[in-house]
């Protein structure tokens, strides 16, 4: 009976050593990643967005929609890990020379997924409908971006 | 197409073998280097005071406790050479059999053929029948059923494995009188048609009615083993209660007796220790010397007597009583 | 009684080469799916599996609001494939582990609390059969249960209609791959389910309790959610058998991503061999029934 169970206590330790050597050794809940992914799903969205309101298609490539995220705003913390981010995505629906700033208040869950709440402009994501064809009132698709990054 | 070969008894391999098995639980020392051999046909009782180590040997037969010593062989193999067919042909059951309570009684045996496999469940019918629980009883659940119920759905189960060998811890538990003659007659029918039967019992007058030999465990140790017939020959004289019209004057006539002890008994009347023989003469001598005999019984048979003699240290540690002299083994 | 009346069945030899061991553990097996499908429980789950999705649907249909706090909660009343997606990440890290403790946590233990062992262990089927048998009927029942709540929800949601839902990257995803990202989200969740069976059996065998098989499994996944919230290392939260019930988020995200999903794959095995060996290992030569 002691030798079985120093057996599966090995087995265990043998298990989380080799996830320990996988993984990273911190936390990949870090700016890049949340800039990455919100950046990209946003131009995405944005895309939705406009030919939901029978606005000419935009590619997104032409959009080069660029996320700068922060933790914590005025106080210093630790810039990685869950929690509430300040991120402001600048974009180019019109040119270069018209940078548009959209700014959201992400909330990053331990598991790399998050909700980013639109923080304005009120046109772009500031009101949770749009109106789509025929004046019907439809689910603004910039005003709640659901979108998650990997962690390992 | 498998064949079925029936198996003829040779004699020649014991259908159960013993061999110094020793189990511990924790401190406890519950069975000590107990030797044990059963020939095929045989009816072998296991005697023993409650927490002598009959269940815990019965167990180790069955494979639900594990020795930490010795061997156990059933029909010649033990269990780590038989593997999965260590019980083909042994059935019973250890302490009261247990079935699932939300299942009726025949359900309960069909899981049980299930798990047998082979023809197990055709004999399912035959089995209840023969148990007495056909009909209503057999649809009942079982957490309707009496302890007499259970101990019959139990030797139903044993029935459906065809056994060669039976186990059976206690089976008279909590049956009425006529179960238990019944159960008798059943395990002397069985043992007619060639099967071993194995019982224990921690009551010698059970044992004597039914069995051939015997095994005596006191304290996780065998104290004595063999043929009734042969424990009989070194069993102490049986033990009697008199009443007589002058007890007195009877004990006055006992005291030069050698043969014959006999003494007052608290409860009244006399307590004669005496064979068979010697009583007969004590009571004509009594009558010739004017006393009449107003009572007499059997209290004990030779082989009570015995089983009392040798488990006694057992017996009084558990009470608390301070051990009689040391108990001789008796090994014919 | 008419014990004594007639012959006892004969003991009949059979060939050495008829007893199958392989052939054991299935006999265990369709016995002990014999006796759950009897379970009321059993009975009660599968119901509730197929009526409850529709249930939901009618319930969020009747919400003017939609579900926040979950990933395609916004879209349920938008695209049918949402509603599906939304049940499994809300509950299918607590509603899950329940499910297969049900069973699993108890296919042992029910045998310690009705004396059943000594009866069972006395037949034909060695230990090694009875415990493989019962494992693998507890494995069934899991994957019974996840295959009948894939259809069911799948359902559920698409019976008002088949709009494209919007991914987890933004994109747009049609109603064809949106089906296919469906079934492979909740098949996705079956080797945390497995390792959850696994760890419920454990529980189960070492107690010999049901409360504690079930209720125990249960508490665990509950500290799991408690445990997964704090910043830790990444292979800390790798470790735990709840984060890979959410691994299927990369499947929805554009470009896709898998690396969650492999190393749940890791994670679950090591907990189904871990939690499978230690119960086989407290089990084989544990003493039945007291001792006397």
């Amino acid at each position: 009976m002691r030798t079985a169970r120093t057996t599966v206590l090995a087995a265990a330790a043998a298990a989380l050593a080799l996830l320990a050597t996988g993984c990273s050794n911190s936390s990949n809940l870090t700016p890049g990643r949340l800039q990455a992914s919100l950046g990209s799903t946003f131009a995405n969205l944005y895309m939705l967005q406009q030919s939901e309101m029978g606005n000419p298609p935009v590619r997104t490539a032409s959009l080069h929609s660029d996320a700068s995220c922060q933790k914590g705003g005025t106080v210093t913390v630790p810039q990685e890990g869950s929690g509430v981010w300040l991120c402001e995505i600048t974009y180019l629906p019109a040119g270069p020379q018209y940078p548009v700033i959209a700014k959201y208040n992400v909330d990053v869950q331990t598991d790399g997924c998050y909700a980013a709440d639109g923080d304005g402009p009120a046109s772009v994501n500031g009101s949770p409908t749009i109106t789509g064809p025929g004046y019907k009132q439809i689910i603004n698709p910039l005003s709640l971006i659901d979108g998650c990054f990997d962690t390992t | 197409m498998p064949l079925l070969r029936f198996v003829v008894v040779t004699g020649l391999t014991s259908a159960v073998e013993v061999r110094g098995i020793t189990k511990w639980f924790g401190e406890t020392t519950a069975l000590d280097a107990v030797d044990l051999t059963v020939g095929p046909g045989e009816v072998h009782g296991l005697l023993g005071p409650n927490g002598a180590g009959k269940t815990t040997l019965l167990s180790a037969m069955f494979g639900l406790v594990l020795p930490d010593e010795g061997t156990l062989r059933l029909f010649g193999r033990s269990r780590a050479e038989a593997g999965a067919a260590w019980l083909d042909g042994v059935a019973g059951f250890v302490e009261t059999p247990r079935f699932y309570p939300y299942l009726n009684g025949r359900r309960n045996l069909a899981v049980l053929a299930g798990l047998d496999g082979e023809d197990a469940a055709s004999l399912i019918d035959d089995a209840l029948e023969r148990v007495g629980l056909a009909g209503p009883a057999a649809r009942r659940k079982v957490r309707g059923y009496s302890l007499g119920m259970r101990q019959r759905l139990g030797l139903a189960a044993a029935m459906l494995r065809r056994p060669r060998l039976l186990i059976l811890d206690e089976p008279a538990n909590g049956m009425d009188p006529v179960g238990i003659r019944d159960l008798r007659a059943a395990l002397r029918r069985a043992a007619r048609d060639g099967v071993t039967v194995i019982l224990s019992s921690h009551d010698m007058a059970q044992i004597e009615e039914i069995c051939d030999s015997a095994t005596i465990l006191s304290a996780g140790r065998v104290v004595a083993a063999g043929r009734l017939d042969a424990l009989r020959a070194a069993a102490p004289d049986p033990v009697w209660r008199m009443r007589t019209s002058d007890d007195t004057k009877a004990l006055a006539i006992a005291a030069p007796l050698d043969t014959v002890k006999a003494a007052s008994h608290d409860g009244g009347g006399m307590v004669v220790h005496a064979a068979q023989d010697e009583m007969d003469g004590y009571v004509l001598s009594l009558a010739a010397a004017g006393i009449a005999v107003r009572g007499l019984e059997l209290d004990r048979t030779p082989l009570e007597a015995l089983f009392f003699q040798l488990t006694a240290a057992q017996t009084a540690k558990a009470a608390k009583l301070p051990e009689p002299g040391a108990p001789a083994e008796v090994t014919p | 009684m008419s014990l004594a009346a007639d012959r006892w069945p004969a003991y009949a030899e059979r060939e050495a080469a008829v007893r199958k061991p392989a052939g054991g553990t299935l006999v265990v097996w369709r016995v002990e799916l014999m006796k759950l499908a009897g379970k009321i429980l059993v009975r009660g789950m599968t119901v509730l599996a197929v009526i409850g999705p529709f249930m939901v649907v009618e319930f969020l249909n009747l919400q003017s609001a939609t579900p926040g706090d979950t990933p395609f909660g916004q879209w349920v009343h938008t695209s049918g494939f949402a509603i599906p997606m939304t049940i499994l990440g809300f509950g299918a890290q607590w509603i899950l582990p329940a499910i297969t403790a049900v069973v699993a946590g108890d296919i042992y233990s029910a045998d310690d609390h009705f004396g059943t062992w000594k009866t069972i262990l006395t037949r034909s089927r060695s230990r090694g059969e009875l415990f493989a048998g019962k494992f693998l009927a507890a494995v069934t029942f899991a994957v019974f249960m996840l295959l009948l709540l894939t259809v069911t929800d799948l359902i559920a949601g698409l019976l008002p209609g088949r709009e494209p839902v919007v991914g987890l990257g933004g994109q747009l995803v049609p109603a064809g791959h949106a089906t296919w990202l469906v079934l492979a989200s909740y098949l996705s969740d079956l080797p945390p389910l497995l390792g959850f069976t696994a760890l419920a059996v454990l529980l189960s065998v070492a107690s010999r309790n049901s409360v504690v098989g079930i209720g125990g499994t249960v508490a665990i996944a509950v500290l799991f959610q408690i445990v997964t919230l704090a910043n830790m290392p990444e292979w800390g939260q790798q470790a735990l058998l709840s984060t890979p019930f959410m691994a299927w988020h990369g499947f929805w995200t554009a470009p896709a991503f898998y690396g969650p999903f492999l190393w749940g794959l890791v994670t679950c095995g090591a907990w189904f061999a871990v939690c499978g060996l230690a119960a086989w290992l407290v089990f084989r030569r544990r003493t039945i029934g007291a001792a006397s």
